[in-house]
């Protein structure tokens, strides 16, 4: 597999953001053990929007939970920034997420009892950090929430709910945003809103995003996207486009 | 459909386990007290039997209709000693002859009861240790008395004889009272048969006990009741007296075993509560899981059938290991008996009836099966389409017109009845009517839980929210956020609460109003009162000389002197109609108290005046004026030995609960006239002004060391016995309330566990999000101490304002005392029971790993 293109050249010249090196993660122990990565070195350019993509079990989840902090890994090295998360106990990891990575999920991203406005303070609350008043207002006005701050989660739509989720990861400055399938579950319109947050937010703030997705239209919105399979990086594309991303995936799965 | 069940069941072991162990304590409670006052029982009808089996024939008294049980005369013991087929025939004496401690006075508020101990086949009692008497200077203590005063064998004991000369003993031996109440209470000390005569000056047998020659005791009895022939004795065979001493001594049992059954009710209803939370968390939590069922063709009498099935297993699992734990608890408290009580018979093996064990086993699975039949209802109503659903929602709960129309109506009706039973005349009616209002304004409150649960919870949390920060806003969030859950978890709590602090209140009442009272009617240091002579006479008196001592004592003044006696009273002129009362059937003619008081004291009348007391007119207790009739202007004839039928005037009422008079007192030279010279029934003495408390009590002390008989109690100890009875009730109640609230607490753990396992993507979303995980165990801590508060707070409420209530029913004019810290106490004991109940679950809940419950369904 060759790198080409652009996007290889900037993630190698642009400081990392995240760095893996030789990752590994088995499950289990002896015969029943899985072994969902099997040496993954991958890096993240810091102000880039890159998309993990792979077949259905190829580790690209389990990939991003390693990154993010949220599992151990079995053998390797995780950096964010200079800090490498593998050797953090609990409550530093736990700080580390509170402060330097942001969390969009698929779906339950936000907490019933809490108002929208509640829910995008919360990490911020949780660090006992103040809100960057200018950011919140930029980011709210961006993602068109200003009349549903005071609404909760059960009284907005899916879209909605996820401009929040999206929100939430923005105004806290996180060094890393993760994103697991965000859009997995919402119609096409409101995925192709929420996935132009996130582009902007990267063009505009400088924000870099880690994203999970086996939408090849959803991947084609980041500067580049790297395929997993059987637990190991096999290829990347820069400047992915819907086309050559379902092509890509197709070779991977055929 | 029952497989499903079952298997359903065995996934959730733990689920299960503590579902179970709220019913298994309940049950547990029910099954300890059975176990515990049946083998009390066993016990007591085994020596009952061993005792009455020496016995062949008992002679027992006519049935006495007098104050002084009617006796056995030596005649009767004669005749009985003709009758044919008699081997042996003893009388047994029994009468005061109080035994002297070491300190050289009388000991106990009544004196020790002398008994025979006859040889032979005959004799019932059992000699522990040493010897029984043999001679006349020869004495057996009760072992507990010998413990307690400190008397062993070959001492040296002092026995106040019937006149109240000491006589000088040597203890032989010890011995066991065995199931008699009244020696146990009293203490007894064991003669010879002549000695116990001379000692107690009784002239009669209380017993006479028969031994056959070789003829059954039907036919002994039969020939002992010809020869007793119109004395009036009952004669009974040796079994039948086992069987009426049985009953007596059971029926103290059964109090014992109704007394403890209500704190089971108590515990049981709690349980029950538990239950139904429990049952309509799991129905909630598996609508999905219904609904699918359903979906593959099950009916809803069948998903219903499940659900109960599902607790009648969990009831019989539980009363099953109530059962295990009642026999521990029961074996338990009867060793604790076994240790600590004297008067309970130690002979019998630990019983377990198929009575308790099919009881048991009914309560745990009525009250599990039926506390699970509204969750199961309400599980028919799960629409298969439900299945298909991908989230239940949020619980939103809106309050029905229908339910603020009952909880008004109960409010009303409980306020209603309480107040007329507040309003009513102290006594019986007025405390059921307060009891019925207070059942019917819990209700309410049960009904009105789900809607009071959301302010109490901001008024609770208001604190732990500011600081525990965000988790601790999130506790808050997350305990109002199913009010019902909250309401049913919390109501658990709010029953223990509530009976604990209606107790501490009606107990600081009590003492608050007694103290008072005590003031006004004592305002007196010292009062010396005789030693009953025995429990059956109050006839007791003091030497006069006594009183002239303490007045010739610098350091006391004002002793005044009380003497009375007993005497027939009418109301005199009933045609005359005084007051224009009308006295009750019978009540114009009964025995009262009259006496006199000499001494300075000045009584406080509530009508009528002292001016013109002399012979002829009387100050009367208000309470005996009723009864009579009469009043203040009207008249009362007693009759007297000396002077006969003597009318007179009343002059003055007075209240008893406060003037501490003899219900008809008169001038001190007419009772001498009246009833010839008496001897003094108490004395009141006051500590001259300036004189220090030990060095008065020294002087009182002295004065009555050469009474034995005379007892001196301070105003100041007399207050101690009744506080250390108060705090006695407190912790015995609350000991016993402590299961009841246990219960709740298991309830708030299983409530917050369940939580837990619903909210498990929530929790990870927060761990996510950077809380940490002792910050994810403070938000769940401060959420069960919220629920601990608001149950606490109600509890505190109702339990103040039925305390009040009650309190207000059992005594006139209260005054009304809330023990603040002990209420305090509650209040932060349940907010720290909450977290404690929160340990495991939160536990549980930080452990679990992010990753897996992020991708968890």
């Amino acid at each position: 597999m060759t790198i080409t293109g652009e996007g290889a050249v900037r993630s190698r010249t642009a400081p990392a953001a995240v760095v893996a090196t030789g990752v590994t993660k088995v499950y289990g122990r002896g015969d029943a053990a899985v072994h969902a990565l099997r040496g993954v070195d991958v890096r993240f350019g810091t102000g880039a929007f890159t998309a993990i993509m792979g077949p259905s079990g190829s580790g690209k989840s389990t990939l991003m939970h390693c990154l993010a902090g949220l599992d151990s890994v079995t053998e390797g090295e995780v950096r964010i920034g200079d800090t490498d998360i593998t050797r953090l106990g609990d409550k530093r990891l736990t700080l580390l997420r509170r402060e330097r990575v942001g969390f969009i999920f698929q779906a339950f991203n936000l907490l019933p009892t809490l108002t929208a406005e509640q829910n995008i303070r919360l990490p911020l609350d949780i660090a006992g950090r103040q809100a960057d008043q200018e950011l919140f207002d930029m980011v709210i006005r961006t993602v068109g929430l200003g009349d549903r701050l005071k609404h909760r989660p059960s009284q907005l739509s899916g879209g909605q709910q996820q401009r929040v989720a999206v929100a939430r990861a923005l105004v806290g400055k996180p060094q890393v945003i993760f994103a697991d399938e965000p859009t997995g579950n919402l119609d096409s319109r409101s995925g192709a809103e929420v996935l132009s947050f996130l582009r902007t937010s990267v063009r505009e703030l400088g924000q870099t995003i880690v994203m999970v997705t086996h939408d090849p239209v959803a991947a084609s919105y980041a500067d580049r996207v790297v395929f997993l399979r059987d637990g190991l990086l096999v290829t990347e594309l820069a400047r992915p486009t819907p086309q050559n991303v379902l092509d890509t995936l197709l070779k991977l799965e055929g | 459909m029952i497989r499903a069940t079952l298997a359903g069941l065995l996934a959730h072991r733990l689920r299960l386990l503590l579902t179970s162990l709220a019913i298994a304590l309940g049950v547990g409670f029910i099954v300890g007290t059975f176990v515990l006052t049946d083998t009390l029982q066993a016990g007591l009808t085994h020596s009952i039997a061993a005792s009455a089996d020496k016995v062949d024939v008992a002679v027992l008294p006519p049935p006495g209709g007098g104050e002084k049980p009617a006796l056995l005369s030596a005649g009767d013991l004669a005749a009985v000693r003709r009758a044919p087929g008699v081997a042996e025939a003893e009388g047994l004496v029994r009468g005061g002859a109080a035994l002297l401690g070491k300190d050289g006075k009388a000991i106990g508020d009544v004196a020790t009861t002398g008994v025979s101990v006859i040889g032979g086949r005959l004799n019932r009692t059992q000699v522990t240790s040493g010897a029984a008497p043999s001679a006349a200077d020869q004495v057996v203590i009760d072992e507990d008395t010998a413990r307690t005063r400190g008397f062993a064998i070959g001492d040296t004991a002092r026995v106040l004889d019937a006149t109240g000369a000491p006589h000088a003993f040597r203890v032989v031996g010890l011995f066991d009272v065995g199931v008699d109440q009244q020696l146990a209470y009293t203490g007894a000390v064991g003669f010879t048969a002549e000695t116990a005569r001379s000692m107690t000056g009784e002239k009669g047998f209380v017993e006479i006990d028969v031994a056959a020659a070789g003829v059954t005791p039907e036919r002994l009895g039969g020939a002992v009741t010809a020869a007793l022939a119109g004395r009036g004795a009952r004669v009974l065979t040796g079994q039948e007296l086992a069987q009426e001493l049985a009953k007596s001594n059971g029926a103290d049992i059964n109090v014992l075993t109704v007394a403890l059954l209500m704190f089971g009710l108590v515990a049981m209803l709690v349980a029950a509560l538990v239950i139904y939370n429990t049952f309509t968390i799991l129905v909630a939590q598996r609508t999905r899981e219904m609904a699918l069922l359903r979906c593959i063709g099950a009916t809803r009498r069948q998903v219903f059938g499940s659900v109960l099935l599902e607790s009648a297993v969990v009831g019989v699992l539980s009363s099953a290991l109530g059962l295990l734990a009642g026999l521990g608890l029961g074996t338990a408290a009867f060793a604790a008996l076994r240790a600590f009580g004297q008067n309970f018979p130690t002979t019998a093996e630990v019983t377990l009836t198929p009575r308790t064990t099919v009881l048991a086993l009914a309560v745990g699975l009525v009250v599990t099966v039926g506390a699970a039949l509204l969750p199961a209802r309400t599980a028919t109503r799960v629409a298969p389409v439900a299945a298909l659903r991908v989230q239940t929602g949020e619980h939103t709960f809106r309050t029905g017109v229908l339910r603020v129309v009952f909880a008004a109506v109960f409010l009303l009706a409980g306020a209603g009845v309480t107040v007329a039973g507040v309003l009513a005349k102290p006594g019986e009616t007025a405390l059921y009517a307060v009891m019925g209002g207070g059942a019917l304004s819990f209700l309410a409150v049960l009904i009105l839980g789900p809607v009071i649960v959301r302010p109490l919870a901001r008024f609770a949390g208001w604190l732990p929210a500011k600081l525990a920060g965000v988790p601790g806003r999130l506790a808050l969030d997350n305990s109002h956020r199913n009010p019902g859950r909250s309401a049913t978890t919390t109501v658990a709590l709010t029953i223990g609460v509530t009976l604990m602090t209606l107790i501490a209140v009606i107990t600081a009442t009590t003492r608050a109003t007694y103290t008072a009272r005590l003031d006004e009617q004592f305002p007196i240091d010292y009062l010396i009162a005789p030693q009953f002579a025995s429990m059956s006479e109050a006839g007791a008196t003091l030497p006069r000389s006594l009183a002239t001592t303490l007045r010739s004592r610098p350091e006391l003044t004002s002793i005044v002197e009380i003497r009375s006696t007993d005497a027939r009273v009418t109301a005199a002129g009933r045609s005359g109609a005084a007051t224009g009362g009308t006295p009750q059937s019978g009540g114009g003619r009964r025995t009262a108290e009259v006496g006199a008081f000499s001494g300075p004291y000045q009584p406080v009348l509530t009508a009528g005046t002292t001016q013109g007391f002399t012979a002829g007119s009387a100050l009367v207790a208000a309470d005996l004026a009723g009864r009579l009739g009469t009043g203040q202007g009207g008249s009362i004839t007693i009759t007297t030995p000396e002077a006969g039928a003597v009318r007179l005037k009343v002059l003055g009422v007075f209240d008893p609960d406060t003037v501490p008079l003899p219900e008809i007192t008169v001038p001190e030279q007419a009772l001498d006239a009246y009833f010839g010279p008496l001897a003094d029934v108490r004395l009141y003495v006051n500590a001259k002004d300036g004189v220090a408390a030990d060095a008065s009590r020294r002087a009182v002390e002295a004065a009555a060391q050469p009474y034995p008989t005379a007892k001196v109690r301070s105003a100041v100890e007399v207050r101690g016995q009744f506080d250390e009875a108060l705090d006695l009730v407190l912790l015995i109640v609350g000991g016993l309330l402590g299961l009841a609230i246990l219960i709740s607490l298991l309830g708030i753990a299983n409530t917050l566990s369940l939580s837990v396992y619903e909210r498990t993507r929530e929790s990870a979303l927060l761990r996510a999000l950077g809380l940490t995980r002792p910050q994810l165990r403070r938000m769940l801590s401060v959420e069960a101490m919220i629920l601990g508060l608001i149950g606490a707070i109600v509890g505190v409420v109702l339990g103040i304002a039925y305390g009040y209530a009650a309190a207000r029913t059992l005594m006139d004019e209260v005054l009304f005392r809330v023990p603040v810290g002990q209420v305090a106490l509650f209040v932060v004991l349940s907010a720290a029971a909450g977290v404690l109940a929160a340990v495991l679950p939160a536990r549980r809940a930080a452990r679990t790993s992010i990753v897996g419950s992020l991708a968890a369904d």
